[in-house]
């Protein structure tokens, strides 16, 4: 390999590569749906009870209500209204208030709710909302607690909010889209153009070729990577590891770009295969977003080793130690995909000639 | 005037040409073996009720009586059993309370009730277990509260029969599987406009009209028959099949308009993948509305694939019948013609 070769055609292909839509799609699709994932759905994704109120009156039992994290509530401004969203599951329980609610129960006199109940909504939910507007009207009515509550937490870790469990699908996103996509597109467009053989036949060897493609995969995913990161405010611990890790990851998703355009001949296959090799890339991505996925279906993923570690520094501001095991397995899936990129960098060769 | 025999040949030869190519022949049943991988890794029931432990060296009698579903109290031998089972997760939470508890409460004094949490429990979690044992103990101690609550389930009533995180994924995976397509008939069409191989065919006795038309057999039987094996595999055929297959049918017609549509804005193979990316993006974006109900609010219905989910998720998850999913079934069909139309239209313009 000739690094001076190299380095005219990575200017080449950086300068002079595709300027086309893919090339706005590999950077604006991840920064795109990271952000309305993060504005949208991290919010959504809540495990939290959702409780609708129509006040006919103004009880103090809503601003209760709105004050308490155990719950999501809603208010809405007519009957029709907390009827349609508990219809479309908008809320799990939905309560009409009477107009003098809180002096009928500050009075003790009894009141008339109607509550509708979303048909989808699980029992537990209901249940605890029930207890929960029980606990309400108690409070207006000046009840005192009968108990004092002391709770405490057994073993050491935290439960994962839905804003960290969809972070390794953001990053595989950002990090494969770029990685997988450029070199291979790339290179398939240099097949079918006859291009890579014109190459191929002047002093420039095939590796230089690849490498060039591949090195331009990197810095886009790379740098994909580190944007993402940034956009979800990643970067709070160990910024240089998270660097490394991702790069090894932005190598390993060239590394898959380079092997596709090798062995694929035009863009149609390329997709038939991202259909099926997109599912096995993303599926950490899913064991991330739904634990009750069984782990072992992430591990046996190559992906794996570029989420744990990414997850680990990020969210539990892990260091070496803590990675040092899934990294080198992260390296060793490289050098395996180096061993197979050259290995198909060679094929291919031999098919151009 | 259409040539069903001219069109038969060039649907053959699309087909012939797809299987021919073993590559992606196996790809392709290796993705629906992807899908179905994971559609069966994921979790086939709901898991509805709390269950919780308790200790009480003296059980209340609330704590004893208390049926609800979606509480489960479990008495255990020990404090110490408790935490142990909360440790490993067999519990959400754990009480224990107080030996003179009864006592204490008619003496008008506080007892301390000690609560136990599992390391993944998340605070809104623990403060509604607090709320409910507030209330168990409100109840056993017979302070009521004035209220007279009216319930009304809008909708089936699915407690003890809920949707599974599988079967609410199901019409995604269907979508994902037949709208995939899009990409592949979209790029047969760019390839051969690009390629002027359209030319050639059209100097034959073949009319643009059979071209279309064959195109669009060919797009539909690819996405169709990807759909339906799904289906059939994952038991989304039992309930309504004849609904199902419509609905996929209709479903494989939305994507075959759409890739028109993608052919003719695309020019090569780049720009019908960043175009086709937009329409897929745009495609999938209902399928949320059924795994996560509520989240996605009425303009979701603009996008055609609205009617394809639904109708896929009210079949499969409701046993939605001809009269409940009609209406849907209708849309569809009339967005699929309108899309064909004005593919067609286009792609005639494009052509010339």
């Amino acid at each position: 390999m000739n690094l001076k070769r190299v380095g005219i055609l990575l200017g080449k292909e950086l300068l002079q590569g595709p300027k086309n839509f893919i090339l706005i799609w590999i950077i604006v699709a991840p920064v795109l749906i990271s952000l309305i994932v993060s504005l949208v759905f991290g919010t959504l994704f809540t495990d939290k009870p959702k409780f609708g109120v129509m006040d006919n009156g103004s009880s103090k039992l809503v601003t209760s209500a709105q004050q308490l994290d155990s719950i999501i509530t809603k208010t809405y401004d007519s009957v029709s209204e907390i009827k349609q969203a508990v219809e479309s599951g908008s809320v799990d329980v939905g309560i009409v208030l009477p107009q003098d609610l809180d002096e009928c129960i500050m009075q003790g006199s009894q009141v008339k709710v109607t509550a509708y109940i979303w048909g989808q909504s699980l029992a537990k939910e209901r249940i605890v909302l029930r207890a929960t507007f029980a606990n309400l009207a108690r409070g207006l009515a000046g009840q005192e607690a009968l108990v004092e509550i002391e709770s405490a937490t057994l073993g050491g870790e935290g439960s994962i909010p839905w804003n960290v469990r969809l972070l390794p699908f953001i990053v595989l996103m950002a990090v494969f889209i770029g990685g997988v996509f450029l070199p291979a597109i790339s290179l398939i467009d240099e097949k079918q153009k006859k291009t890579l053989r014109a190459l191929v036949i002047t002093p420039t060897s095939i590796g230089d070729v690849f490498a060039a493609k591949g090195i331009v995969g990197i810095i886009v995913s790379l740098a994909m990577g580190v944007v993402i990161l940034t956009l979800n405010q990643a970067f709070t611990a160990n910024p240089l590891l998270l660097v490394l890790v991702l790069a090894l990851g932005a190598v390993m998703a060239s590394e898959v770009g380079l092997i596709c355009g090798a062995l694929i001949k035009d863009a149609t296959t390329l997709f038939a295969i991202w259909k099926v090799g997109g599912i096995v890339l993303f599926a950490p991505a899913l064991v991330y977003m739904f634990p009750q996925i069984p782990e072992w279906v992430g591990k046996i993923m190559p992906t794996y080793y570029l989420v744990q570690p990414i997850i680990e520094i990020s969210q539990q501001s892990g260091g070496w130690y803590d990675i040092s095991t899934n990294v080198l397995i992260l390296v060793g899936v490289d050098v395996l995909f180096l061993g197979m990129a050259v290995f198909t960098s060679r094929k291919a060769k031999r098919l151009i000639a | 005037m259409m040539n069903p025999h001219i069109i038969s040949v060039l649907v053959s030869k699309d087909l012939s040409l797809f299987f021919r190519n073993r590559f992606i022949a196996v790809i392709t049943v290796l993705g629906i073996v992807a899908y179905l991988g994971m559609y069966f890794a994921m979790p086939g029931s709901v898991d509805e009720t709390l269950e919780i432990a308790f200790y009480a060296p003296v059980i209340p009698p609330v704590f004893d009586q208390m049926k609800d579903s979606g509480l489960e109290l479990r008495a255990l031998e020990s404090e110490r059993a408790v935490k142990e089972a909360v440790k490993k997760g067999e519990y959400l939470s754990g009480i224990v309370l107080p030996t003179e508890l009864m006592q204490t409460l008619l003496a008008g004094q506080k007892p301390t009730i000690n609560l136990y949490f599992g390391p993944d429990v998340p605070v809104e979690s623990k403060e509604a277990v607090e709320a409910l044992v507030t209330e168990l103990l409100y109840l056993q101690s017979g302070e009521q509260v004035a209220l007279s609550i009216t319930e009304h389930i809008l909708g089936p009533d699915l407690v003890g029969k809920q949707i599974s995180l599988r079967d609410r994924i199901r019409p995604m995976f269907v979508v994902f599987l037949v709208m995939f397509e899009t990409f592949g008939l979209a790029n047969l069409i760019t390839e051969e406009i690009e390629r002027g191989t359209i030319r050639a065919l059209l100097v034959t006795p073949m009319s643009i009209k059979d071209l279309f038309v064959a195109k669009g057999i060919t797009g539909i039987c690819l996405a169709l028959s990807q759909g339906v094996l799904f289906m059939a595999i994952v038991g989304g055929m039992n309930a309504r099949p004849l609904v199902m297959l419509v609905a996929l049918f209709l479903g494989a017609v939305l994507a075959t308009g759409v890739s028109f549509i993608v052919a003719t804005m695309a020019r090569d193979f780049m720009s019908v993948l960043g175009w086709g990316v937009i329409a897929f993006i745009i495609l999938i974006i209902p399928s949320m509305s059924v795994l996560f109900p509520g989240t996605v609010s009425g303009w979701v219905r603009a996008i055609p694939s609205y009617y394809l989910i639904e109708t896929v998720h009210q079949a499969t998850n409701f046993r939605a019948s001809w009269d409940q999913v009609g209406s849907n079934l209708l849309t569809l069909l009339g967005i699929d013609l309108v899309l064909i139309w004005v593919g067609i239209a286009a792609l005639r313009r494009k052509a010339r």
